[in-house]
């Protein structure tokens, strides 16, 4: 057990706006980071193994280069979305995440290199397309193994913010930053709980392109829509497992809130499955139907608001994990009014800037036409 | 002191100097290199000039992987690198800013759209259209630099906000609007210097004179104005921090030289770019590039070495402990930690009671958690090489500790814990470093000057070493004898009488010819 002493006090700034709208903020844009994320990762994954099958599947090659083009703006995506949730998590959690970070720090640290060299390789293949596909599929592999590397030190990392009873023995024992959390039990299926969730909702980025392609090349859009819809079928299969394992991996006191003690979290446990199997159903459904309208909405609709739940019930999970040490209602609050409604102001300008620039883009005048 | 620490053998400073420096080279040109786009497409445009706009084409996707893939993510590079180096002042600044940040981070997801639309929209877009995705990505990269703008200069002048600790009190700060202009006119000058390396590799020669033309019209300007800018930031920084960069602190000093230096070959090279403009070779184009790196990075060292004993000016110092007391700060400031000892303070160390057996194991837990935020062991500013150059025995290094609040202009933060502890710390660094043999033959002023005095004391005719000591070499001699009572302040070293002697001699020898330089005349004034 840890000395009680040793975890860092929170910031002595107050905290500048309600804990809850800090906390929201957290939970929604980490919800879109993911989202992000699983679209990039399942995205290049899928794109991967439709290369590797490019014997048997006669458009294997059409959908990695296709599939590949998207990865680079999904990074940039990813990335993007992932600064806020970085940022919110370190005004209410700061004191465990610097933690767990240093005593990790190599690996925290490497994150940055690793991602640079994943990023650089997406576009790599993004730009040799179909005219020069020799060494595509390695660069890919490699940028792919990065991004799951990077994965798994974020894994290890937020596991061991919120287990601070590791920390005292790992840091006295050398604080040189090479180490990972190996030690945690709940380390390796809660890192493939999400890997696994990358791949199903990189087929659902599959089925959008299926979509897109519906009416100006139906047999490819076909072929892609078969192959993305089952990739989300057999890997949203593979979570009931892996989530399972994940569940019983949990010290059994955090693991019965999902299972009775806290009639929330387990409602939303209870949504997240039902909702996972109903999308398996509905994406069977709509496979065997070649409704790929059903699937790129339905099924992506659906999926989202399963994730949402998910982020929510990782943030449950997560001040279970630090109750005996985190207490946010000890937090000093002063609201910093002008700055938060600036923030507020420029982030709905921002909404509506960006929806104006995707529909000008999509929409605008083309070049050749303007005459 | 709240947090644990990496014990990075070859010197945290310069991971986090590796990776801000790199980034601020990228990020400012992201700036610059916005506007550069979209105005170089109107011209283009005006011109006719289609071959330009082939080229601007290229550039834009040059632009886009330099600033989008490796500016973008070094950034967050930072924001990671400090939460592992320096984890209570990028808390502090998180949380004292966090709406800020969250501004920016509007922004910066603004401007990654932007550019990427811009890059894909060349083929697709009308032209007014693709020009107002060029505008946009300006105007929100900019606004993202007129956010990180107040952050960073928060913390060299953070001004009222000491007392007040209001938002935007410490946003528009004394050096914002300095700074601001002074950093846009870095991003323009970069604009065109990057504008060289894709304009280099141009086979027409002709549209490779043009471009370089061109971009010498943003680089030139921007250079010589940069100059006057900065005397008007100098001007805002106290007079007493700037004077570490006016020769009390060598690095400083020098690095304020570099920058001013590779300011001026960086200008010489861009106007030799324009002699030849049509054979301008890439080799040529990346060394004006290097060059420039230099000159910024040295400008960027001397803002962080100014800033020096403090991360956050009077209110963070560089080791983590607070200048002043207040609440919930966890007990991490200097008057608590005095008063009730760093190993009874801080949280991450593994012994809290000194005992006869412990000092060095000690010594080397206060070690890390007062100093190795800037200091090694062994390497980058390492305590090894300093004592061995300055060969101190024990009793000095003890003395010396007591006082390093005073050395390079006051360019450390005081020793924060008990006399015990202090003298732990010097046990452990002790050990760091062979104690150097006895001094053989004759002993040399100079050496003794350089070696005992010269942490605090420069070589400059208003400095008291040379217009308090007694001129007469006996009494000279005699009152090097104790050095507190000369000057309370000062660390209680004990010099051989051969030393004393041979000091005094120097110091009368080097008295009459010391300059009165214009950093003494300044020191002077700054007291």
């Amino acid at each position: 057990m840890i000395d009680p002493g040793m975890i860092p006090t929170p910031d002595p700034n107050p905290l500048p706006a309600p804990y809850w709208v800090l906390k929201l903020l957290l939970v929604v844009t980490f919800f879109l980071h993911i989202l992000a994320m699983n679209f990039m990762l399942g995205g290049a994954a899928l794109a991967l193994a439709a290369r590797w099958r490019r014997k048997t599947n006669a458009f294997g090659n059409r959908i990695f280069v296709d599939v590949a083009k998207k990865v680079p703006v999904l990074m940039a995506a990813t990335i993007t979305l992932g600064i806020a949730p970085l940022l919110f998590l370190q005004v209410i959690y700061g004191q465990y995440f610097y933690t767990s970070s240093i005593l990790l720090a190599w690996p925290w640290f490497l994150v940055i290199v690793l991602l640079i060299a994943a990023y650089y390789g997406f576009y790599f293949v993004a730009n040799r397309g179909e005219k020069r596909p020799r060494g595509t599929g390695t660069v890919m592999l490699s940028s792919v193994a990065l991004v799951l590397l990077i994965g798994f030190i974020y894994t290890n990392n937020i596991t061991l913010s919120q287990t601070p009873e590791r920390w005292a023995a790992m840091y006295f024992s050398g604080a040189s930053g090479w180490r990972l959390n190996l030690g945690e039990p709940t380390l390796a299926p809660r890192y493939l709980h999400f890997m696994t969730a990358a791949i199903a909702v990189g087929g659902l980025l599959l089925t959008m392109i299926a979509w897109a392609n519906w009416k100006r090349d139906a047999e490819y859009a076909k072929a892609i829509f078969q192959f993305g819809g089952k990739a989300f079928m057999y890997a949203t299969m593979a979570q009931f497992v892996v989530g399972m394992w994940f569940l019983v991996s949990l010290p059994r006191d955090l693991r019965m809130l999902f299972m009775g003690d806290n009639p929330a979290a387990t409602g939303m446990m209870m949504f997240g499955i039902a909702g996972a199997a109903v999308s398996i159903f509905l994406m069977s459904g709509a496979l065997r139907k070649e409704s790929v309208k059903t699937a790129a909405l339905g099924v992506t609709g659906l999926t989202a608001l399963v994730i949402l739940t998910m982020s929510e019930m990782r943030d449950i999970l997560r001040d279970a994990y630090l109750k005996p040490y985190f207490h946010p209602h000890e937090f000093a609050v002063k609201t910093q009014w002008s700055p938060l409604l600036l923030f507020l102001g420029l982030f709905v300008a921002g909404i509506a800037l960006w929806a104006a620039m995707m529909l000008r883009y999509g929409f605008g005048k083309k070049a050749g036409t303007a005459k | 002191m709240n947090f644990p620490v990496w014990d990075l053998a070859f010197g945290a400073g310069l991971l986090m100097a590796l990776v801000a420096g790199l980034h601020v080279f990228v990020s400012h040109f992201a700036v610059g290199g916005g506007l550069f786009l979209v105005v170089t497409e109107i011209r283009a445009r005006r011109k006719k000039d289609t071959e330009l706009l082939e080229w601007l084409k290229k550039h834009s996707k040059f632009f886009v992987l330099v600033t989008v893939v490796f500016g973008a993510v070094t950034g967050v590079g930072i924001w990671f690198t400090i939460g592992l180096i320096s984890p209570t002042a990028t808390s502090n600044l998180i949380h004292i800013y966090v709406w800020a940040w969250a501004i920016e981070w509007v922004f910066f997801f603004l401007e990654i759209t932007a550019a990427l639309l811009y890059l894909y929209g060349w083929e697709k877009l009308e032209p007014r259209l693709h020009e107002w995705y060029g505008w946009v990505y300006f105007v929100a990269a900019f606004a993202s630099l007129v956010v990180i703008n107040g952050i960073i200069a928060f913390m060299l002048t953070p001004g009222a906000w000491i007392e007040n600790h209001r938002f935007w009190t410490g946003f528009f700060n004394p050096t914002y609007w300095p700074s601001l202009v002074f950093r846009f006119c870095i991003c323009l000058a970069l604009a065109g210097i990057y504008a060289l390396i894709t304009a280099s590799v141009q086979r027409n020669a002709a549209l490779k004179a043009r471009i370089v033309r061109w971009g010498a019209l943003w680089t030139v300007p921007s250079l010589v104005l940069l100059p006057l800018l900065g005397r008007w930031y100098i001007h805002k920084i106290p007079h007493d921090l700037w004077m570490s960069a006016r020769g009390a602190v060598p690095v400083a000093t020098d690095s304020a030289w570099a920058a001013c230096v590779l300011l001026g070959v960086t200008l010489l090279l861009a106007l030799v770019a324009l002699i030849r403009p049509g054979r301008l070779h890439l080799a040529f184009s990346l060394a004006v590039a290097l060059v420039a790196l230099g000159a910024m990075d040295s400008f960027e060292y001397v803002r962080e070495s100014v800033r020096k004993p403090y991360v956050i000016v009077k209110y963070l110092y560089a080791n983590s402990v607070y200048a002043a007391a207040m609440p919930g700060d966890g007990g991490f400031d200097m008057d608590n930690i005095n008063q009730a000892g760093v190993l009874k303070t801080a949280r991450w160390v593994n012994i809290r009671t000194l005992t006869k057996d412990n000092q060095v194991a000690a010594g080397r837990e206060i070690f890390r958690v007062e100093c190795e935020s800037c200091h090694t062991a062994n390497g980058y500013r390492g305590m090894r090489q300093e004592i061995m150059k300055r060969r101190w025995d024990h009793a000095t290094t003890r003395a010396m500790l007591g006082g390093i609040y005073l050395m390079h202009n006051g360019a450390m933060p005081a020793f924060a814990g008990s006399d015990d502890e202090l003298s732990a710390l010097a046990a452990y660094v002790d050990t760091l470093a062979p104690s150097p043999p006895p001094t053989m033959g004759k002993v040399d002023g100079k050496t003794v000057y350089e070696n005992d005095c010269s942490m605090c004391h420069r070589m400059t005719a208003s400095d008291q070493m040379f217009t308090e000591l007694p001129k007469d070499p006996q009494a000279a001699a005699d009152a090097l004898k104790d050095l507190t009572t000369l000057f309370p302040v000062m660390p209680d070293l004990k010099l051989s009488d051969q030393e004393r002697e041979a000091l005094a001699q120097w110091v009368n020898r080097v008295r009459a010819a010391l300059p009165a330089g214009p950093a003494a005349a300044e020191q002077k004034g700054g007291e």
